[in-house]
């Protein structure tokens, strides 16, 4: 069912029956007015943009409900576990409650979304119990795609030399052991992987990589360690200088690279990995590219090359009851893979009352806790102004950041938007987005936690 | 990011370390307070071992500081960088005058009685 992205008049006055902007009351400086409202409001995942949106609503709306649906009792810093998996921080230091976070008068249900009725409003969860909303945020983020390589799973993480950032705080943990006994081996090789399509956090498998190097020369014996690195597409990152930085700080580390590869399967107990060719004359040129369909193709070459480590990233895609509604991108880039939003307004295409946050969105870049801290004010004031009847004031400008560690102890301030293709959008006018840096590195070891806990009780 | 929003971040990164902090200062409070009574005054003491002890662990500082983030002083590069580190060795220095020209006064005190 096709939509004008504004709601009638009709759906306004059912939501709003009493709907007024309420008392010009400022909130810690940040929020501009409150709004007297009854609709019912439903926010699907409870991580670092479901949270932020919890607490900027919970501020903003007088009456009315908000639901979170987040089946997790523990919060992740996710953005911890590169440093864990690197054997920087303790486990510990990336959990807290999500009841810590969560504002008073907001209904929490701890269970999972099983699927939503876009055209009923209508979110069933695993429990079987049904939800009616006036108006979604979908904040679910990522899932792991780990079974689209064969002989793969979570569970492998930390055994035969495997290792994934990405597999929870458990796998983070997993992945320092595996490295820590491949160091401890002496000589070998490791090979460092990069997924088929988009990514949380896309710099996390080039932070592995820079990581291992900076514990492979501690070792004394650099020499004796050999590291590829097979990207599935041309470039490794999205922004273009990074993207050549990197290319050139590889070549000068010794680290191999090979373009155009995806990891396929995975013989874990012969320490096997096999790679299927996608480019570069297959229109999987770009890592941005590949759907899940699309994985299992017979007509692609394969190689298959001996590991010591082997660090997996595995396809990303939004999870299967988003990609099973009707609010999935239907075509373009994004079609069948992920939350079909205005990249700009992040409303829905094609349900106003319905908007998307953090990971779970199709767009070209983006996933990042960073992104959220942009896109959190965004929805917060255009779903206000939907509530309102209003047309929508905020536009997100695809902001997007990541700390790019180049080796223990420094790292680049890589931050950048969606236009002249991904040009740096830095911060600070004291820092250069293309230097290395000490103190770049002390904030991602010691400022960004707090700012990210900041952006979750949306005081950031 | 606006001043806000630095100084936002800023209390939740000194969060953790609120207790920790409160105590320091309750330490030096109490630490001047007691010379004070003695007789101390910070302008008329003159100590040249805590001149020099607080100017030492200003400049090991430089070395410690980076060692105590997990980096090292090699990777300190940028102008930033070497404004962040240099601050933070002279705030290094001066918290450690603070703390041992008064303790410095209370030994030469004892002594003379
Ligand atoms: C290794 C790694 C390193 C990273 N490094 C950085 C970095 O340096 N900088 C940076 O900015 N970002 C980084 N990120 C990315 C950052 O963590 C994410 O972009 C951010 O967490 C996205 O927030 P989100 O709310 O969209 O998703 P999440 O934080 O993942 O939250 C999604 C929530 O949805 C819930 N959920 C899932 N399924 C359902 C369901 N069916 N029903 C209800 N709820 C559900 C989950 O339990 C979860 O709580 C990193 C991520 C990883 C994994």
């Amino acid at each position: 069912m096709q939509k004008s992205p504004l709601l009638t008049r009709r759906e306004l006055l059912k939501v709003g029956s009493g709907l007024s902007v309420g008392s010009l009351l400022p909130f810690s400086g940040l929020s501009a007015s409150t709004l007297r409202t009854q609709a019912h409001i439903v926010i699907v995942g409870g991580g670092a943009a479901g949270m932020a949106m919890v607490n900027r609503l919970a501020r903003r709306l007088r009456g009315g409900t908000i639901t979170l649906v987040e089946p997790r009792e523990t919060h992740h810093y996710q953005p911890g576990w590169t440093m864990v998996a690197s054997g920087i921080w303790a486990a510990e230091r990336t959990t807290r409650l999500n009841a810590q976070f969560l504002p008073r008068g907001v209904k929490w249900l701890r269970d999972y979304a099983d699927s939503i009725d876009a055209d009923s409003k209508r979110i069933t969860l695993v429990s079987g119990e049904t939800l009616e909303y006036d108006f979604l945020i979908v904040a679910s983020g990522i899932q792991l795609n780990y079974h689209l390589i064969d002989g793969m799973t979570p569970a492998l993480v930390g055994q035969h030399g495997i290792g994934s950032v990405y597999a929870g705080i458990e796998g983070a943990s997993r992945t320092n052991q595996a490295i820590q006994t491949w160091l401890q081996s002496g000589h070998g090789r490791g090979i460092f992987t990069a997924a088929p399509t988009p990514v949380k956090c896309a710099g996390a498998p080039l932070k592995m990589t820079f990581t291992t190097l900076s514990r492979l020369e501690d070792t004394g014996r650099r020499d004796a360690f050999d590291v590829d690195y097979m990207a599935p597409g041309a470039s490794l990152f999205s922004q273009p200088w990074v993207d050549e930085f990197i290319k050139q700080r590889f070549d000068s580390q010794g680290v191999n690279r090979r373009h155009h590869y995806r990891l396929s399967a995975i013989d874990p107990q012969a320490k096997q990995a096999e790679f299927a060719f996608v480019g570069p004359e297959s229109e999987f040129t770009s890592h941005h590219q590949l759907r899940e369909a699309e994985f299992r193709r017979d007509d692609q070459p394969t190689v298959i090359a001996d590991y010591d480590f082997l660090h997996v990233v595995p396809p990303m895609s939004a999870h299967d009851f988003v990609k099973q509604s009707a609010l999935i991108a239907q075509d373009g880039p994004f079609r069948g893979e992920w939350l079909d939003v205005d990249i700009h307004t992040l409303q829905h295409n094609r349900y106003p009352e319905v908007f998307g946050i953090g990971d779970v969105i199709g767009a070209p870049i983006n996933k990042t806790a960073a992104s959220v801290k942009a896109q959190a004010p965004v929805v917060e004031e255009n779903l206000l102004a939907v509530m309102q009847g209003n047309a929508l004031p905020a536009s997100h400008s695809g902001y997007t950041s990541c700390p790019m560690i180049t080796g223990i102890g420094k790292a680049m301030l890589v931050e950048f938007g969606y236009a002249d293709n991904f040009a740096f959008m830095p911060s600070f006018p004291f820092i250069d987005p293309t230097e290395e840096s000490w103190a770049v590195w002390v904030m991602k070891d010691r400022m960004l936690q707090p700012a990210y806990y900041a952006v979750l009780e949306g005081k950031a | 990011m606006s001043i806000n929003g630095m100084l936002t971040i800023l209390m939740y990164a000194l969060a953790p370390f609120r207790w920790l902090l409160i105590m320091g200062l309750i330490i030096i409070i109490a630490l001047h307070l007691l010379t004070y009574r003695r007789g101390y005054k910070i302008t008329h003491h003159r100590s040249r071992l805590t001149n020099l002890l607080a100017l030492l662990i200003g400049l090991t500082a430089i070395l410690w500081i980076p060692w105590l983030t997990h980096s090292t002083l090699g990777y300190v590069a940028t102008v930033f960088d070497w404004i962040a580190l240099l601050g933070a060795a002279a705030a290094t220095s001066v918290m450690a005058f603070i703390i041992l020209h008064p303790l410095s006064y209370l030994i030469s005190f004892q002594d003379k009685e």
